[in-house]
């Protein structure tokens, strides 16, 4: 929203610089991006939340500084729309259903022209451009009270008549500004005995506007239904200032106060007089609404107690016209009602003030959030675990493994691209896909880690010789949504350590997560590195975290190495369980060092209960040469 | 005998001032103070003297045994350094340090597990959710329902239901990690203090602080008579642990579905210092965590009662969090896996 303040201070004192009320309209909710200085004003550019669409007017904005500098508004001046004895005929068929408000006024005898000066610089100041002094009117209008307003030329109206229904879908519809479209279905309209008029709430028809040959206008003051509005708006990808209110809600008691203004100014800047008695069809009157608050009820959630008075106050320079009703005072009663209650007056253009805790906000916003002071939560911490419960420290542990061998970690999108899938094999039909992608490279939910690790990887080999990365993240496995899964991978890519190195490391991090597991399967070996991953969220389900210590043992090892020759295809890992399996007494056997087909082992032979003696270890190993020797055809190298 | 301890520490010290070893060294040192060494043997003369001077002599030898003690340290010092660069002297110290191959915890990571730390500390626990989520949970829970103008804010990506049960529209990538808050709440009873981080995700164009796919980390409190105070305290408390006690922070009012009072965050602009640059779109200030008191839709979404109980919930860019903290002047940097990024973590 574009807010002038030359148009602002029409109808507000303003004493605060413009960049301290800029500030101050940010801390009480109507951001303020930016501030424009230009040669005779400075123009406010806001940010308006979905749930205020009467600061999408002038006014609503001088509403919201009046409160901020505790003033009063000065509402425009409006006349008491004259009747008029001899009235055009005009039939409206409106159903409230769609159409909950249906304000409006003939005027004939208009000369349609250019706009004043005043008009014209003021709707340039808000990105508008000047039409014709009819559109102009209801545009400054719409600007400032925040009514959108149509005008129709009363003559092309076929049949003096005006219905509101709902679209089939598939009607043709020109706007006023000359674009051809066909209409969705429920999309409000308005026909005349021919033909469509009007896309209510969003566009006017190019067939009902008004031009220079205009003599006589009906002007159109509505209330329509947000969602209606906002339906038809996305289906058509049309937005207008008057559909964006519309969708929000708009004053719905504010139809008349627009068309006595609209009436008022067309009068005097295109003459004419007014030709029917005003039009106002709704089957429920838009009145303020009563709303409640707890005085207690305001101390408890805002933490601070704020005086009755400037409670009042604050509720007062809003307008919701606060009435105390003091607290009763005998002691049963509960702690909530002693402070009593201040009923507030809800002016219908607050759509958004409904429940207590809107109230709550209000005092809140204008006493000044910045001006709180800062506690912290007084309660019980809790200590049952928590539903969802993830264990970070645990991946943070794993992660520092990685990192202390080198591993870089990177973090990549969720959402890859058709080709990333086909160049890696796999078919796009069989994952998880986004119905509105942002674009077709980040259409389909990656159902594995492999394919940004080794798009990393490339990426970084024209700046590195030696490339380690990892990444621990979610990857979606499922062929339709009915089996999809979100499941933590641990993936890793290096060209920089050799298998074993990788193997290692697996088992590294499974040893300190307590896992007994095979790293071998979670690793594969590339043209040009070593890729691992594993299924994280399966592997940490066995994490053991219990570490027991075991006492140092009392009596010294003896420690040996073997050199066996193997015939043939002989597995190292078969050798060495086959030397543990020869006596308890053998505690650790590592492979020291191979070379063609002799095979170092470094033997770790150890006795808890007592010394071992040179001959008892003998027996141990005449037992592991000859059960190598049978099972393996393997030989003592001497 | 004065002056025989007077002659002990005079040859004691030139002979300490001329060893060239620390081997020499432990040699003087037992050579005089040793169990037969020359000053311990003058010593036990000291029954000889008389009494009325012995105090005065005693005093002497302990004066003389310091000496020789403090002179031994500070030589063995200056040799350990002299020995130290003659050997330094051999080689080129000039030359660059070899490095550990320790690799680099990404930037989110390192922010990520200090932020835990922070919240850990004030009693919340941390939970994961699902990025596949339901309409229900993302938005109409959070008392964001269909058609809500609140929800043009966040667009939508929504996921191809072919061959599901699920009807279009209906299952989506969660826009925000506030997806949790109900269903936390609905399997637990209060007092709840609960962080989320996770990704989230929005149909938006991609520029220097926005993308399509980023990190938010939720958090909420749920107790008997949680206010608007301690939000503001929590949030304070938080970034100033994150950024330093210095750190500059306003709160100003706005409007989330699921908040009422709806707090948003705003700290002063890391990378311009607050002088304005196009991360923070010239204001100085960066958006940094919409917050509120939890509304009261939401609360009875989750069975709770909201006469009751009340919270608050807050939803940092954990994305923008790093970012800032670093001063990296674009989001797209974190998901771009270049070790020359990576490498500076």
């Amino acid at each position: 929203m574009i807010v002038p303040l030359s148009w602002l201070k029409e109808y507000v004192d303003i004493t605060l610089t413009p960049k301290e009320l800029g500030e101050k309209l940010t801390e009480v909710g109507l951001g303020c991006e930016k501030i424009i200085k230009t040669k005779d004003d400075v123009i406010f550019e806001l940010e308006i939340t979905p749930n205020r669409p009467d600061c999408l007017s002038i006014i609503g904005v001088a509403r919201e500084i009046a409160a901020i500098e505790n003033k009063k508004i000065k509402f425009p001046q409006l006349p008491n729309i004259l009747k008029t004895q001899k009235p055009l005929p005009l039939i409206v068929k409106t159903d409230s259903k769609i159409n909950p408000r249906f304000t409006g006024i003939i005027i004939s005898g208009i000369k349609v022209g250019e706009s004043p000066k005043w008009l014209k610089e003021k709707l340039e100041k808000m990105n508008q451009r000047p039409i014709n002094n009819i559109v102009d009117i209801t545009n400054y209008v719409m600007l400032e009270l925040g009514n959108p307003i149509h005008a129709f030329d009363y003559d092309k109206i076929i049949g003096n008549i005006m219905t509101v229904s709902q679209t089939k879908g598939g009607e043709k519809f020109e706007s006023v500004d000359g674009i051809a479209y066909r209409l969705p279905k429920d999309a409000v309209v308005i026909s005349d005995k021919e033909k469509i008029i009007d896309l209510c709430g969003i566009k006017g028809g190019k067939n009902s506007g008004t031009y220079k040959e205009t003599k006589t206008i009906f002007i159109r003051v509505p209330v329509e239904i947000p969602n209606l509005i906002r339906k038809s708006s996305q289906a058509l990808g049309l937005r207008s200032d008057a559909s964006s209110i519309f969708e929000r809600g708009v004053n719905a008691g504010g139809t008349i106060d627009a068309l006595k203004r609209t009436t008022d100014l067309v009068l005097e800047l295109a003459g004419g007089k007014i030709a029917s008695n005003p039009y106002d069809l709704k089957e429920i009157n838009f009145k303020p609404w009563k709303l409640k608050l707890r005085k207690d009820r305001l101390n408890q959630i805002l933490g601070i107690n704020i005086p009755l008075k400037k409670t009042i106050d604050i509720l007062e320079s809003l307008n919701l016209s606060p009435v105390h009703l003091p607290g009763e005072q005998r002691r049963h009663l509960d702690d909530a009602r002693k402070g009593g209650r201040i009923e507030c007056t809800i002016p219908t253009y607050r759509n958004d003030l409904k429940i207590e805790e809107d109230l709550i906000e209000e005092v809140a916003r204008i006493y000044g959030y910045n001006n709180f002071p800062k506690t912290m939560p007084k309660g019980v911490i809790p200590t049952v675990q928590v539903p969802y419960f993830k264990d970070y420290a645990l991946d943070e542990k794993v992660k520092n493994i990685l990192k202390a061998s080198g591993f870089s970690e990177i973090y990549t999108y969720s959402l890859i691209g058709d080709k990333d899938l086909t160049e890696n094999n796999i078919d796009p039909e069989k994952i998880l896909r986004v119905d509105n992608p942002v674009s077709r490279d980040f259409e389909y939910l990656r159902p594995t880690l492999k394919i940004n690790l080794l798009k990393a990887f490339i990426q970084n080999k024209s700046n590195f010789e030696k490339i380690n990365l990892f990444e621990l993240g979610k990857v979606y496995s499922g062929k339709s949504l009915d089996e999809a899964k979100e499941i933590y991978y641990l993936s890793g890519i290096t060209n920089n350590k050799n298998f074993f190195e990788v193997k290692g490391l697996l088992e590294k991090i499974f040893e300190d997560l307590g896992i007994k597991e095979n790293s071998t399967k979670y690793i594969e070996i590339l043209n040009d590195g070593i890729f691992f991953e594993i299924n994280y969220s399966e592997l940490i389900k066995d994490f053991n975290p219990n570490k027991t210590f075991k006492p140092l043992p009392k009596y010294p090892p003896i420690v040996e190495d073997l050199s066996i020759i193997t015939e043939g295809d002989v597995k190292t890992s078969d050798l060495i369980s086959e030397i543990k399996n020869q006596s308890p007494l053998v505690v650790d056997v590592s492979l020291l060092d191979q070379f063609k087909n002799s095979k170092t082992f470094h033997i770790v032979y150890q006795d808890k209960n007592k010394n071992l003696t040179g001959e008892g270890v003998a027996e141990i190993r005449e037992k592991i040469l000859k059960s190598l020797q049978s099972k393996f055809h393997a030989e003592l190298n001497n | 005998m004065e002056e025989e301890l007077m002659q002990i520490k005079n040859s004691a010290v030139s002979m300490i001032i001329d060893a060239s070893d620390q081997k020499e060294l432990e040699e003087i040192k037992l050579q005089f103070l040793g169990r037969s060494g020359k000053l311990t043997l003058t010593l036990k003369e000291i029954t000889k003297i008389p009494a009325e001077k012995r105090a005065i002599v005693g005093q002497l030898a302990n004066e003389v045994k310091r000496v020789i003690e403090e002179s031994i340290e500070s030589k063995l010092s200056s040799l350990i350094s002299y020995f130290s660069s003659q050997r330094k002297q051999n080689i080129d110290v000039t030359a660059p340090g070899i490095k550990p191959g320790i690799g680099h915890l990404h930037p989110m990571t390192q922010v990520l597990h200090d932020v835990i730390d922070i919240f850990k500390g004030i009693g919340f626990q941390v939970a994961d959710g699902p990025e596949i989520e339901t309409d229900y949970y993302n938005f109409t829970a959070l008392n964001m329902p269909p058609n809500a103008p609140s929800r043009d804010t966040q667009a939508t990506l929504y996921l191809d239901t072919k061959n599901s049960n699920a009807q279009p529209g209906q299952i989506l990538l969660r826009t925000q990690t506030s997806n949790m808050q109900v269903r936390t709440m609905e399997k637990i009873k209060p007092p709840v203090r609960v962080i989320v981080p996770g990704k989230v995700y929005r149909v938006d164009d991609v520029d220097a602080s926005h993308g399509f796919e980023f990190w938010q980390l939720e958090g909420f409190c749920i107790d008997k008579n949680v206010r608007l105070t301690d939000l503001f305290g929590t949030i304070d408390y938080v970034l100033k642990k994150v950024y330093g006690e210095k750190t500059k922070i306003k709160f100003a009012t706005t409007n989330f579905g699921f908040v009422e009072p709806g707090v948003d965050t705003y700290m002063e602009c890391t990378v311009c210092k607050g002088k304005g640059c196009n991360f923070c779109k010239q204001s100085g200030w960066s958006e940094i965590m919409p917050a509120g008191m939890v509304h009261p839709n939401v609360l009875k979404a989750a069975g709770y009662d909201s006469q009751k109980v009340s919270g608050f919930a807050f939803c940092i860019g954990l994305s923008r969090l790093v970012t800032l903290r670093y001063q990296m002047d674009d989001l797209r940097l974190l998901t771009n896996p270049d070790l020359r990024i990576l490498e500076q973590f």
